[in-house]
This record gives structure tokens, sequence and C-alpha cells, in this order.
């Protein structure tokens, strides 16, 4: 008896102390990643979860439509080439930042040129480096001076690249740097945006609190806010997320791991969707012999390797739903990326053969690095040892490990690669074999091919070098790409938003049902 | 006495000064910092940059007395990542990590020491089986899977208290639970062999004797000596509980400092680390303190030598 008296207490308690509550009921979606979140500036703080709350706080230049990849009208109208180096754009008018003051020329040529400039600290320097000013040329009108052609330009002005308002960055706090000296932390002021959502209250490391926007303007492709409030919260543990989401604490996550994903689309009040990402998993293999002299210099061996991995288990086995087996250095969805590329099916004894051939009857021993989602390195080391490779695996921190890349020290390493987001094969293929720290590859025709590419404005010229390059990275079995990371997510079933393939949530499209 | 506290505190500032050089050089010898703040997709600039703008170019000697020098002056610097200064984060998270600690223990030993006296008075009987079988258990059960269980029971059968968070005192009742009986086990059997000791001693024999009521001769004669050692195994606990538990803070999305000094680690925050490492070495430093101070004022024995 006494206990149930506790128990109707402490209930009544927690009614009446609980903050408001998730769900349609109050108007209110809270989504949960494990992800603190330190800045809620994309451009301080670059993580998905800062990338979702930003589109829909924020507004860029141009928006790419997550249905169809098509380029459509933001806060610029219209854009277009002069020449070669210079993108003129009309911006639209009447447009309100949350402050209250007008959206112009300035504020877009004020926040590029902060960003752009070699000390602001951006954290994504690929997706400015290309600017070497802005112009206001009227008051509804800009023009960026690119330091080359750059026809990646246009996704680099989407999303990711979100307007402020001229002297945004001016309250950034003076903090203790090395050495007695100050620095400014640009990352600590809070947006200011002209987006749909409003950003009403930031906790670092715990939440993140958006309004809907009343005034947002007509005729943005985004549409206009249907819920009231977006709340973002950090909990770390999965076992809890899945609590609070099955309890209504909590209306989305995301990340389900796939021995929970079964038992929650069981249940009635919640929906459960797989999606592919733009992570892509793969090992980087020393071809050019950066670190000595090494098996991984001999083409057989490379394709050995590649033979010996069953990627399609691996991908629908072991990693689950969403994910998809990967062919080739990039990810289906980016501009440029050749999927019709040498494959490597698997064939363990093709892959014995193979290194016979190139000298290895009995296999050898070789380093091997990794530094995330140890399962899967471990599934890749017994696929290996299967044909004869025995590997010393180092498991890592990044900090830890990163260095030893750059330092020519990694013979075979389990990498993952996100693309910061982008859509265009600069973001993957470029990455990796462009001669910088992590090409281990340093094939030099390959390296002119991209970067002719990167300066390459007609499209199907374009297409056609990425091609030339990939099908070539392909053939010598340079990398060994193993899969795309899936992702499952679990909402709330009164919740309705289109889930798509770009590891972004576009809960601005989101409605109640 | 007061050379025995000074002497204390002269090995206290010690402990606290050795604590803070090792963990700075196990930071900066478990991989690039600068690569981890830069994040994964940085180029070679990005991280050169960071290592330029943080000073991580300099010799390790000179980092650590360039934080010491700031710390002396009451400075601790600032989180790169959550952009706050370190005493406002800690300012934000210490309250969190101490009414946990503080209710945690609280708990532990509102359920241990009447369950160790009832077991010692009362020895092989049902009572004590009940008391060593929670022992045993509370021993065994990993704290993530108590955890857990709690939160299945009451956050999502019952849905009678909030699954995650620390925005009201109800928050904090699973996670006290959780934590505190991890707590529990030890401090009873202390309680229960130090009772049992007593009760057979002389003094208690005597106070029996002299027609005491039975409560008194049990609380004032009794729990009185036998509780000595348990003060500073509570003490030692609570050092414990202070510096965080990194399981139940983050299984109950607590933000206290212990997940915080976790996180940290993860993407080497060094002012955070070495900030919270200083408080959590003062901590224990103090309470150990204080709890032989207490066990002096309890104990005269102690007092004298």
């Amino acid at each position: 008896m006494k206990l149930k008296t506790l128990l109707c207490a402490a209930s009544l308690a927690a009614i009446a102390s609980s903050p408001a509550v998730a769900g349609k009921a109050d108007d209110t979606f809270t989504w949960a990643t494990s992800t603190e979140v330190g800045s809620a500036d994309l451009f301080y703080g670059n993580q998905r979860e800062v990338l979702i709350a930003a589109y829909a706080q924020c507004d860029s230049l141009i928006y790419r439509d997550p249905m169809t990849n098509e380029y459509a009208p933001l806060l610029a109208t219209e854009w277009a080439w002069t020449d070669d180096t210079t993108l003129e754009l009309k911006l639209r008018e009447g447009v309100k930042f949350h402050d209250g003051s007008d959206f112009g020329a300035e504020d877009v040529a004020y926040t590029l040129n902060h960003i752009a400039a070699p000390d602001s600290d951006m954290q994504i320097r690929l997706i400015v480096d290309w600017i070497d000013n802005v112009e206001v040329v009227d008051d509804y009108t800009v023009r960026i001076n690119a330091k080359a052609p750059t026809p990646a330009a246009f996704e680099y002005l989407t999303g990711t690249m979100p307007i402020y308002p001229s002297g945004h960055y001016d309250d950034a706090p003076e903090v203790p740097g090395a050495e007695g000296k100050t620095r400014r932390d640009w990352g600590a002021v809070e947006p200011v945006c002209t987006g749909p959502y409003m950003l009403t209250d930031f906790v670092p490391g715990e939440s993140l609190t958006l309004e809907k926007n009343p005034d947002y303007f007509e005729g943005s492709p985004k549409g206009q806010p249907q819920i009231g409030r977006i709340v973002y919260r950090t909990i770390k543990d999965p076992e809890t997320q899945i609590a609070e989401l099955v309890t209504g604490g909590v209306d989305w996550i995301w990340g389900v791991p796939p021995e929970n994903a079964e038992m929650l689309s069981d249940m009635p009040n919640l929906e459960v969707v797989s999606a592919s990402t733009m992570r892509m998993s793969f090992l980087a293999l020393d071809a050019a012999g950066r670190t000595g002299d090494t098996p991984m210099k001999d083409e057989r061996v490379r394709r050995a390797i590649a033979h010996a991995i069953d990627r399609e288990a691996l991908s629908e086995s072991l990693v689950g739903a969403g994910s998809a087996v990967l062919d080739s250095m990039c990810v289906p969805v980016q501009f440029g990326c050749e999927t019709d590329v040498a494959e490597y099916p698997y064939d363990p004894e093709k892959a014995r053969e193979l290194l016979a051939e190139a000298g290895y009857p009995d296999g050898f021993t070789t380093p091997f690095y990794a530094y995330r989602d140890r399962p899967y390195t471990e599934a890749v080391l017994n696929y290996l040892r299967a044909v004869g490779i025995e590997t010393d695996l180092q498991f890592l921190q990044w900090g830890a490990l990163r260095p030893l890349i750059v330092g020519d020290q990694t013979q075979v390493a389990h990498l993952t690669w996100g693309s910061n987001g982008m859509l265009d094969a600069s973001a993957s293929t470029g990455h990796y074999f462009q001669f910088g720290p992590d090409d281990y590859a340093r094939d030099e025709e390959v390296r002119d091919w991209l970067a002719e590419a990167e300066k390459t404005v007609d499209l199907e010229k374009r297409e056609e070098l990425y091609s030339k390059a990939l099908k070539k990275i392909a053939e010598k079995a340079y990398y060994t790409p193993l899969f795309l990371y899936g992702r499952t997510y679990a909402f709330n079933n009164e919740f309705e938003y289109p889930v798509t393939d770009d590891e972004m949530a576009h809960f601005y499209l989101g409605r109640w049902k | 006495m007061l050379l025995y506290v000074l002497k204390r505190l002269a090995m206290t500032i010690l402990v606290i000064a050795v604590t803070s050089v090792v963990a700075f050089l196990l930071v900066h010898l478990s991989g690039d910092p600068a690569a981890a703040m830069a994040g994964e997709g940085a180029s070679a600039a990005d991280i050169a940059a960071v290592r330029e703008t943080f000073g991580f170019n300099r010799p390790i000697i000179v980092q650590y007395l360039d934080w010491l020098g700031r710390v002396l002056q009451g400075e601790f610097g600032r989180s790169y990542y959550l952009r706050m200064d370190v005493g406002e984060v800690l300012a934000e998270r210490m309250p969190v990590t101490a009414t946990l600690g503080v209710a945690a223990l609280s708990f532990a030993l509102l359920l241990s020491i009447p369950l160790g006296v009832a077991a010692a008075l009362k020895p092989n009987t049902l009572i004590d089986r009940f008391a060593l079988w929670l022992a045993v258990a509370g021993q065994a059960l990993p704290s993530f899977l108590f955890a857990l269980g709690l939160m299945y029971v009451f956050g999502v059968y019952f849905r009678i208290l909030p699954i995650s968070g620390g925005t009201s005192w109800v928050h904090f009742i699973m996670p006290s639970i959780a934590l505190g009986y991890y707590a529990t086990p030890a401090i009873m059997r202390l309680t229960r062999s130090g009772m049992m000791d007593v009760l057979q001693s002389d003094h208690v024999r005597t106070a029996r004797a002299y027609g005491l009521s039975p409560w008194r001769v049990v609380i004032r004669h009794g729990l009185r000596h036998a509780i000595v050692p348990v003060v500073s195994l509570a003490a030692v606990q609570l050092g414990f509980m202070l510096g965080g538990s990194i399981i139940i803070e983050s299984i109950f999305s607590l933000k206290g400092i212990g997940y915080l000094a976790w996180e940290s680690i993860q993407r080497a925050d060094i002012e955070v680390i070495q900030a919270i490492l200083l408080v959590i070495a003062t901590a224990y430093a103090v309470l150990t303190l204080l709890a032989d101070l207490l066990n002096a004022a309890l104990d005269p024995r102690i007092r004298i030598s």
C-alpha cells in the first residue's frame, strides 16, 4: 500500500514538473541523436545535426530540392557565370532576417567574405576556398569573383552556406589563445537567419529549440513552416533514445540498430524507414609505396584483397538496412560518380591465385589500421585471413590515426568518408586522388583528370573526366570500396516528412498528419 | 592536530599537481590533439592552422606551464568545442553531478545501514539472508543493466518517472537509485561486520548489564563505534560519485561532469579535461580529509593518536 502511494506521488510529481512533452498535441516535434552540438553555426559546427537545424533555420542563396536534386532559387532568384570566374547573382527582395532587419546584397557579401577569409577558422574550407572575394553590385545584386573556374560552385552555395546579416560576427567574444594572445571565437555567436524556423534557445551540448517563423517569405521552395516548435536534444545512449521514442518523449531518432528496428516497426505509434547515406567505407591500400616496400604496391595483391571480401554479405547482414555495396570510390548520388567500373566479385579462390601469382602463395602479414565501427573491421579481417593475409590490427582514435596517415605510415587502413555532404564527386574522389596527404594511390594521370574536371564548367566534359578517373581507379584496384553506410530512422507516425538518401532530415518539410 | 592537517593539505596539493601533469601528458601522447579537434574532413593545412591557434606546436612543457600559469590566476581557459569558458561549463554541470552524488549516497546509506544493523542483530536469519542476497546482487549486476531495468519498469512500463534529462528533482530518482545501489553492498557488509564485532565487545555487554534500553545500546554504544570505517568508505564512494558516473549520466542523459569528461576526451577538449581532473582530484582529497576528521570526532582513540 505504501509503495503504491509512493509511486502515485512520484507520478504526480513527474507530471507536475515535466517540461513540455513532445508530440502533435502540443505542436512540438522533438528529435534526438547522441551527438553533442557545440556550435549552432554551421560554419563552426560541422555536424549533421547542425546541418539539419541550419536547413530549417537558415536560407542559402540556392536551394537543392532533396527529392529531385534540382537547383531552385532561394535567396538568389537568378544566377549566371558572366565569365569563367565571375558569378553574378540577383537576390530576392522583401526578405527579412529573424531580428527584423532587411536582407540584401551587403549581407551576402559580408557573410561570404567573412568565412572565405583565411583567418575565419571556418571548418569546411572546401566550400569557400574557391572564393576570391564578393562584391556588392547594387542593393540586390552580388558578384562572386572565383579564384579559378569552379563548376561545383552552385553546390557550395546551397544549404551548406547560410547567409547571416551584415555585422553578424561583431559580437564574437575575444578569448584567450596560446602564449597570452587572444583569438575571436566566431562560432560562439548564435546564428541569425531568414529561414522558416527561428532559433529561440540553444544550450551547447544539450539542446536547440526552433520556432515557426510566422513571417517567412511567400514563394520559398521550402514552403511555409507547419510545425510550431522543433526541439533538438542530445541523448547519448541508444537504449534511452528508444525508451523515449516508445513513450512519446521524443518523436524522431536515427541510427536505430538492426536488432531494434524490427521491434520498433511493430509498435503501432511508430514508423521505421531505412535509407542509404553518403558515408563510404573502404580500404586505403598503399599502392604508391608511401610506407616503403609493401605488397600493396603489387596490383595483383590489391585485386586479391578486393576479391577476398564478400561485400554483399557485409553490407546486407552486418551493416543492415539502408546499406548498399560500393563499387566505385564515390557516392552514386554525387555528380560525376561513375558506377560502371571494374568489379571484383567475392571469390576467395581467385584471391589466393592472385596472391600466389604475386609471389605470396602462403599469404603475408601486414599492419592494418582502423578507427570506426570495430565489428565491420573485424569482419573484413576475417575475410582477409581466409585467403592467407594475416593482419596486425591497430584500432585507434581518429586523432591518433590521422597523423599516421599523413606521415606515410599506413599500409592498409579501413577508413570512412562522408564527403561533407557534398553532392559532387570532387568531394569524394577529389579528396583521395589528388596527391593530398590522404592519397595513397598517387597516380599522376588520375590526378590530372581530376584537376581538369574541377575547373571544367562544361558538365558533359566534366562527367567524362570523372568517369575516366574512376574507371582507372577501379581497374588498378587502388582502394577497395566496401559499402555505403545505411541509416534507419524511427519516428512518431503522426509526423510526415520525406526520408531522403542524403543523410539529412528535412524537418522544415514536415507536418503532422 | 594542526600539523597533521597541514601535512595532509600539502599532500593533497602534491597529489593534484601530479594528477594534472600525468593527465596533460596522456592527452598529448594519445594522439595529435590538433587532428582530433580539426575533425575528420580536415586537410593538412586545417590541422596546421589549429595547431598554430592553440599553440600545440610548442614543446609540451611550455604548454603545460602556460596552462598552469593561467590556472593559478583563476583562468581555466575555454572549451574550444562547447565555445564557453570552462568555469561556465563547470558551473552548469557540477550541480547536476553533485545532486546525483549526494542523492545516490543518501539512498545507499539509508538502505544499507539499517539493513546492515538488522543483519548483525539477527545473524543467520531471513533478514540476514536477504541482506546478503542484496549485496551479492548489487555487486554482480552491472550498473548499466540495473539502470536499464529501472528505466524499463518505471519509465516505459508504468510510465511514472521521466526517462532522461535533469530538469527537475523527479528526473534524479532513477539515476540516484541506480548509482547508489552500486555502493550499497560494500557499506552494508562493513556495517554488519562492524556491528557484530561491537555487539560482542565488553562495553556493550556492560551497557546491557546496566539495563539500558536495547535501542540505546544498539545506536549509542554499538553503531557509533561500528560506523567509523563506514564513514571513510562513504567518503570514498562520494568522491567516486562526484567524479561522475559516466555510465549512469549517459544512460539517463544527465549533463554532469562524468559524461562531460568522457565526451571531452573523445574530442580532445584539453582545458575541460584538465579542469575536471582538478575538480575531481580536489574533491577526493578534501573528502578523504573530512572523513579522517569526522572519524577523529567520532572516535577519541584516533584523536589522541
